[in-house]
């Protein structure tokens, strides 16, 4: 289960950060994915073992924690968007295919002409979308 | 099951006893040495086996004693000579037949044939007969498959063939089959590793031929271990090894002769690398007829390695014997070198040759590296083997897992430690997928005491034997077994990083093993275990850092693989600790949360249940529970905590609890108290005992511990989870550091603090800052608890910056109280109010408008009542400010104005302020110190939007933006930086910077606001009053309530009796076209309305009306140029000189405009005034009786029309008017009217005269007196002069006077007497000839009486002449009598004689007694005359002869 999505500005500012958990505990997911910058920022600075791609977006596995795993992803401009899941076995080809969607979904909605780059995106659109994507992670693959 | 080997050998059998070795009390195993030749195997699936054996003769076996005898050596086939036939006593033949080897085999070219047969009788019949035999050995090239008898039985037969199999003969002497999976070499385990455990270093084996060992032992053993040398790894690629231990052991050394065969090839590892052999021999003969032989038998055996040392004894000195050790050497190396390889090499005992070691070293290092190759190979092919079968079921692990370690082992001793760690990284691989493949259900293993404890590093921490089960290993000791070698290996390659990295993700995986096995392990053995493995991995890895050998990057990650660890192992300690009952202990932090609750608590099968003696405990729990009172935050915030359990544990317990049903009793409970929401801790310990227990259950007496008895059947309550817990974990955990840490909360405060530091420090070191910070963090928590409040802040100092730097609010808002709290408590003013500011700026939706009127009201006590000094702070968070949108305000040059700002708090009530300022930053210079604007209004601010209004001074022409808000709330001093910003405000505005500031303000360049002109150029009237237009027009300025001062120059005043006018001026400008076009017609005519408004001017100044403040208008103002100049005439004949300077007046304008009259515009207007005739004379005609006709022309010299009424010449002496007209014109002419610019003449009749009056005398000029009115406008120029209001009649004729002086002359020309030269001769004058010189002189006039000296009838006369050209014959000088009366005249003739030639002055008559004047000369000026030179004479004449 996803329990948390967040969009982190080029200057490590949240932009947007949504949990799906029940229970009134977002703020340590806010930790969660404060923390998961170090290893992002870690990631963008040595570039080589990042990856075999330079312009490669999607980051990976950042957090190999037991309960948990925190993906990352690096858009051209810098922004981050991190997924905390429950999940324990989940596929790349998903987290992948997630953050795809996720990132159309960021890119309309910071292309709405009264958003504000930097800001926090307050767009409810977006939000329903990003709920939308995150109800139906993992059932993708399946079909 | 019982696996049995029948070996049939006859020797075999002879032999049986020397080889029997009872193999780890499983059972007994005969084998065959390598000579066997037939072998038959038979398993208990009745398989028999029989191989071709590659020897087509057996060879006896021989004991190998060193020692000389008769008995054939076991192992080398020969008897060893004894002293005696050393020294060549015995009989040749005996030896020779004695030292026979064996013919050589070439087993590599044969095949082996193996045969299986499957006969189920035979199996049952061998089983009992070799019921106790168990016969183990490599059954590596063997395939089979022996699932089931049906399919066995269609495989009758088979034949495997093993062709080219490069196996040496010996290898394959034994075979052993392991008929079934549940026998193996298991048994060998143990051997195995007490050898592994005995053997460490390479052995070379010493062949001491000549009995020489003890005298080059030392020198030998000095070499050790070997410098360097050149191994091959399993890639078959040279490694430098350094440092390679090695050990000499002599064959006869019990060591190696205690071993068996089987052994050997099992634990081939610890077999001799290298064999040296050591000769000696002084003499050719023994050479050829013993050693020799001897050495060829000994080197005859290929697997081994050899080489010979042929040490000499002889002396240096000993010339004879050095050549005969040398002879024999050169022998020797003939014999046994061959040209591929150098088997000998000399050693001198009493002088070494130089090189000798180095030989001798590389040829050891060779054999070993041949050795090595060798059985690297063997292995490989064995392991090779093995692999291929992992798919079948009989394929057994342990068998792969000798072999793979064995290789592994040699290479570790080889220090060949990457392939030894590639060896077992494979495996492990092969270990995971065995277990993750057999759907068998294994024994996990982790059930013995003291397995909680991670034996990660240690290998030898259980035997090998003990965790053996059925054909594999037991996933939980062995797995962590092969960690621990690796971990070793690693350490040895000083992989510091792998091992952490590994050791981290092997903790992981490891941990979600025990996860998957948790039911069947103790309670909270997977926490205890991974804390442990934490624990130990980071203390082996610390114990072997070293600092600066890592690169700097992997350094990094290697820190922050450590805070990982410390990290993992803080979380399943807290874990644990919560799970006795210390969670109060824990701060309930994001992170700690993060990290607990989503980690799940522990499933075992059945949670532990209260003991039956403990109700003492669990009242002690329950009344800690009742005490412990949550920690209040500051500021009232009313903040749910934070879980730190991913389900209430009071629901989870019960619910595992065996003797409730899942989820029954509890459920309702449950559901009752609704528990679930938020902290189960904080939920549980806030309800009363009583309301807990169900209605249902036993109402409990504190007091009773027969209660306990019934908790059996009631749901447990928090405590006697609690208890439960610490009592199943005493049992668990086995460390006695961890018990202890978990046995107070001080103890535990201690170790966590003690971890989380760990991990705090190790994720600075990685750069990790957030990791860090956050656990600082952490530590700052544990500090506050303890009153350490310095400590405290400075921690969360750290959190706070790393939070409101990247602007991560909701986490910023967990972190700022407590920081304020310290601060607070720690009297650091300055700090805490910055606190409260920040926790205000935060976002709105994060605190209680409640919490932020608190943090408001304790700002504002503090700034008014405690502190002493004023403390600057910084409040762009909370205050902002931009300018209000739209284009900036414009200002001109030098006017003040006011500036409007949008002011923002971000306070949740009004906040009087005591002050605002506001700085304005230039944009474009640098260097101007910005001056504060002081606000004008009241300074309330309203929580949101706000306008202030600055006063502007006026400032430098450019454009500025807003600087910085500075303000006082009683002795706070606040500044504030943020930017301009549109729209509301953003909470997260003072984040982003990126927006270009906008110009709130733009000053001008300076420029013309206003021009003052003069509104009439033609010149006005010198001394009449007259109107002065003063032309005011504001370039796009407003001119309200301007001033105008005035300031006269000399010559000029301003009739200041007189009212000033003042009227918009009609002039089109192209303002006024651009306002007919914009506002149509009606406002066209209103605009031209006509306002005319006097004005009366006070000191030298005017004020303009507000209609004048846009509009251009005149201002009229009456002056009189003062002149007291006369205004002259002139003759017509020379030409006027002008004199505007003389007529030029100027008027000093100083106008003071702009809103505070900061305005000024000065100027100097320069008007003309003129007289307003230009007067010229001229005499038209001069008549003969002296009358002159006096032409005085006029012209008009102003725009306007004269009307000349009267004009009378009042003449000077020496002058009188003719006739009767007293000076005047005839009155017909007037009035005169004369346009503009045009002129008029008067002619007056004068004659010369005299007057006798005395003041006549006196008068050197006429004066023109001209009576003369004008009619003008002063829109234009010259108008009528304005009359005071008490001599102006209305309608009456206003004549004014004009007044010119006129010079007159008397006429400059008066002859009495005119002199006239009369002409020359016509034929000219000649040098030297005489002419007479005539001059006819003529009385003109009669002259005055008074005139006329006494000599009437005389006049004298006197001829000048350069005497240089004339010379004069006659008087030059005399009276010439000339009658006085007119007309009279005379000739007087000089003779002349012109002396030069050429055009001379000719002689002048001159009347020295009659003025010049009078003298009329004809010609009038001076002439010249032409001479010519003197004729031809004779008197000149040069007689031609002499």
């Amino acid at each position: 289960m996803i329990v948390c999505v967040a969009v982190v500005g080029h200057q490590n500012n949240p932009l947007y950060i949504q949990s799906f958990t029940e229970a009134d505990d977002a703020l340590k997911l806010h930790h969660i994915v404060h923390c998961s910058l170090d290893v992002v920022d870690e990631r963008v600075n040595n570039p080589k073992k990042s990856g075999p791609l330079l312009n490669e977006t999607f980051l990976g596995l950042l957090y190999p924690i037991e309960n948990f795993k925190v993906y990352g992803y690096l858009t051209n401009t810098k922004v981050k968007f991190i997924l905390v899941t429950t999940d324990l076995d989940v596929k790349d080809a998903d987290v992948r295919n997630f953050f795809r969607r996720f990132h159309a979904a960021y890119v309309d909605a910071v292309s709405n002409p009264f958003h504000v780059p930097g800001k926090k995106i307050t767009s409810r659109t977006f939000a329903e979308r990003v709920s939308t994507i995150v109800k139906s992670f993992g059932l993708t693959s399946a079909v | 099951m019982q696996n049995t080997l029948l070996n049939q050998t006859k020797e075999s059998l002879q032999l049986s006893p020397k080889f029997e070795v009872s193999a780890c009390g499983v059972g007994e195993f005969s084998v065959g040495h390598n000579n066997s030749n037939n072998r038959t195997m038979k398993g208990n699936n009745g398989y028999l086996v029989t191989m071709g054996a590659p020897s087509p003769r057996s060879r006896p076996a021989c004991t190998c004693s060193n020692r000389p005898g008769s008995v054939r050596c076991a192992r080398h086939g020969y008897v060893v000579p004894s002293e005696r036939m050393k020294k060549r006593v015995a009989s040749k033949e005996i030896l020779r037949r004695a030292l026979t080897p064996p013919p050589p085999r070439r087993c590599e070219k044969r095949s082996e044939e193996i045969r299986f047969f499957m006969n189920d009788s035979d199996t049952t019949q061998l089983a009992t007969t070799y019921d106790k035999l168990t016969c183990v050995g490599f059954i590596s090239s063997i395939v089979v498959s022996m699932r089931n008898n049906t399919s066995l039985a269609r495989k009758e037969e088979r034949h495997i063939h093993m062709g080219g199999a490069n196996i040496t003969s010996s290898l394959l002497v034994f075979v052993f089959v392991v008929v079934n999976a549940a026998v193996s070499m298991a048994n060998f385990l143990a051997q195995f590793q007490s050898i592994k455990s005995t053997s460490d270093r390479l052995v070379i084996s010493v062949e001491d031929v000549s009995d020489l060992w003890p005298a080059v032992k030392p020198a030998f053993e000095a070499r050790l271990p070997f410098k360097q040398g050149s191994l091959n790894n399993k890639t078959r690629n040279p490694v430098l090894v350094e440092k390679l231990p090695a050990e000499f052991i002599l064959t006869t050394d019990s060591r190696l002769r205690s071993r068996f065969p089987q052994e050997q090839l099992l634990f081939w590892f610890r077999e001799p690398y290298a064999t040296i052999v050591l000769v000696t021999c002084e003499d050719l003969d023994e050479f050829k007829t013993i050693l020799k032989p001897r050495l060829k038998l000994i080197v005859q055996n290929d697997e081994r390695e050899w080489f010979i040392v042929f040490v000499s004894r002889a002396h240096p000195a000993n010339d004879k014997a050095s050549a005969m050790a040398k002879k024999v050497y050169a022998k020797l190396e003939v014999e046994f070198n061959t040209k591929k390889r150098e088997r000998c090499c000399k050693y001198d005992i009493h002088l070494p040759e130089s090189n000798f070691w180095e030989d001798l070293e590389s040829k050891i290092m060779e054999c070993i590296r041949n050795t090595l190759d060798k059985r690297v190979q063997f292995y490989e092919e064995e392991i090779r083997k093995l692999s291929e079968q992992r798919l079948m079921p009989v394929w057994n692990f342990c068998n792969f897992f000798i072999l793979k370690e064995s290789l592994a082992f040699m290479f570790e001793m080889a220090h060949l430690h990457d392939d030894a760690l590639r060896e077992y990284d494979e495996l492990e691989l092969c270990y995971i997928e065995t277990v993750n493949n057999t759907g068998k259900q294994r024994d996990f293993g982790g059930a013995d005491h003291g397995d909680d404890q991670a034996a990660l590093l240690n290998p030898g921490n259980k035997a090998l034997t003990q965790i053996v089960q059925d054909d594999s290993f037991r996933e939980f000791e062995f797995r962590q077994y092969l960690f621990a070698c690796q971990s070793k290996l690693l350490f040895k390659l000083n992989r510091l990083f792998e091992v952490a990295s590994r050791g981290y993700s092997f903790i992981i995986s490891f941990s979600k093993s025990l996860a998957l096995h948790e039911r069947i392990l103790p309670f909270c053995m997977r926490e205890t275990w991974v804390v442990t493995a934490c624990l130990a991995l980071i203390d082996a890895i610390l114990s072997n850092y070293n600092d600066g050998l890592m690169a700097p990057d992997i350094e990094k990650r290697f820190f922050h693989l450590l805070g990982d660890l410390y990290s993992l192992a803080r979380v399943k300690f807290m874990r644990l600790a919560y799970l006795i009952g210390y969670g109060t202990e824990i701060e309930r932090s994001p992170v700690n949360s993060a990290a607990l609750s989503l980690l799940s608590w522990p499933k075992p099968a059945v949670w532990p249940s209260v003991p039956a003696d403990a109700s003492a405990e669990v009242l002690e729990k329950e009344k800690v529970i009742l005490q412990t009172t949550s920690r209040t935050k500051p500021f009232g915030i009313q903040r749910k905590p934070l879980p730190l359990e991913p389900t209430v544990l009071l629901r989870e317990a019960n619910r595992r609890r065996a003797s409730l049903s899942a989820g029954n009793a509890f459920e309702t409970f449950d559901g009752r108290q609704g528990i679930t929401e938020g902290s189960g801790f904080d939920a549980s310990t806030r309800m009363s005992p009583s309301q807990k227990v169900p209605p249902s259950s036993i109402p409990r007496t504190n007091s009773s511990p027969g209660n306990f008895d019934g908790s059996i059947d009631r749901p447990m309550r928090l405590a006697e989870i609690f208890v439960a817990a610490e009592h199943a974990l005493k049992k668990t955990i086995s460390s006695q550091e961890l018990l202890k840490s978990l046995s107070s909360s001080e103890e535990f405060e201690q170790k966590y603090l003690e971890l989380t530091k760990g991990a705090a420090d190790n994720y600075h070191r990685s750069l990790w800052k957030r990791h860090g910070v956050v656990l600082d963090g952490e530590i700052a928590a544990v500090s506050f608890k303890h009153g350490h409040f310095d400590q405290a802040a400075k921690s969360y100092e750290k959190v706070c910056a790393l939070y409101s730097g990247e602007g991560w609010q909701d986490l910023l808002a967990e972190v700022l109280p407590n920081l304020a709290e310290c601060q607070k408590i720690l009297n650091d003013q300055a700090g805490y109010l910055l606190s409260c500011v920040r926790l205000l700026s935060l976002d709105e939706g994060l605190f209680l408008n409640e919490e932020r009127q608190a943090f408001q009201s304790e700002l504002v006590r503090l700034a008014h009542s405690e502190l002493k000094d004023p403390v600057p702070l910084d409040v762009s968070s909370l205050i902002t400010f931009s300018g209000n949108p739209g284009p900036p305000l414009e200002l001109c040059d030098r006017d003040p104005g006011t500036l409007s700002v949008t002011v923002w708090s971000g306070f949740p009530d009004d906040i009087t302020l005591d002050s605002i300022n506001l700085t304005l930053v230039p944009t474009s210079s640098v260097d101007e110190g910005a001056k504060a604007l002081q606000s004008s209004t009241p300074n309330v601010l309203h929580p949101g939007r706000n306008t202030i209004t600055l006063d502007l001074p006026p400032q430098k022409p450019g454009s500025y933006v807003l600087g910085v808000l500075t303000g006082q709330i009683g002795q706070l001093r606040f500044r504030s930086h943020s930017f301009s910003k549109i729209g509301p405000a953003d909470t997260d505005d003072f984040m982003s910077y990126e927006k270009p500031a906008k110009p709130i303000l733009k000053v001008l360049r300076p420029r013309a606001l206003v021009d003052l002109d003069a509104a009439v150029s033609s010149p006005l009237l010198t001394n009449e009053r007259q109107w002065i237009g003063i032309l005011v027009r504001p370039i796009n300025y407003s001119l309200k309530g301007a001033v105008l001062y005035i300031d006269t120059g000399p010559g000029l005043e301003i009739d200041d009796s007189h009212v000033i006018e003042m009227e918009t001026y009609a002039g089109v400008s192209e303002n006024d076209d651009n306002k007919v076009q914009k506002d149509g017609a009606q406002i066209d005519s209103l605009n031209y309305e006509k306002k005319v408004e006097r004005l009366t001017l006070h000191n030298g100044k005017i004020e303009f009306p507000n209609w004048a403040s846009d509009t251009p208008s005149i201002i009229w103002v009456l002056v009189r140029a003062m002149s007291d100049m006369l205004s002259r005439g002139s003759s017509s004949v020379t030409t006027r000189r002008e004199s505007i300077v003389d007529a030029m007046r100027t008027i000093a304008l100083n106008l003071e405009f702009g809103v505070y009259h900061n305005q000024i515009f000065e100027r100097t207007l320069a008007v003309h005034f003129t007289y307003p005739f230009y007067v010229t004379t001229r005499v038209t005609d001069k008549c003969n009786d002296g009358t002159l006709l006096l032409q005085v022309i006029l012209h008009s010299e102003v725009k306007a029309t004269l009307t000349i009424y009267d004009a009378w010449l009042d003449l000077q002496h020496g002058f009188i008017h003719n006739g009767q007209t007293e000076g005047r014109p005839s009155s017909s002419l007037f009035p005169l009217v004369i346009s503009p610019t045009s002129k008029a003449g008067i002619l007056f009749s004068i004659c010369l005269g005299k007057t006798n009056g005395e003041e006549d005398r006196k008068q050197q000029e006429s004066i023109l007196n001209i009576k003369y009115g004008i009619s003008g406008d002063r829109t234009i120029g010259a108008h009528p002069p304005v009359m005071d209001e008490s001599t102006k009649v209305d309608g009456a004729r206003q004549e004014l006077i004009f007044k010119n002086a006129i010079t007159l002359q008397r006429p400059v020309l008066d002859p009495c007497l005119a002199v006239g030269f009369l002409p020359l001769p016509s034929d000219g004058l000649r040098v030297g000839q005489l002419v007479k010189m005539q001059w006819r002189v003529e009385r003109l006039k009669d002259l005055d009486e008074k005139e006329v000296p006494e000599q009437n009838d005389e006049v004298l006369y006197e001829v000048k002449a350069n005497s240089g050209n004339w010379m004069i014959a006659g008087r030059k000088r005399g009276h010439v009598s000339l009658s006085p009366k007119q007309g009279a005249r005379i000739i007087i003739s000089v003779l002349c004689m012109p002396l030069v030639a050429g055009y001379v002055r000719p002689p002048h008559l001159g009347l020295p007694d009659v003025d010049e004047a009078n003298v009329s000369c004809k010609p009038a000026g001076p002439h010249l005359v032409c001479v010519l030179p003197p004729a031809l004479s004779s008197s000149f004449c040069i007689p031609v002869n002499s």
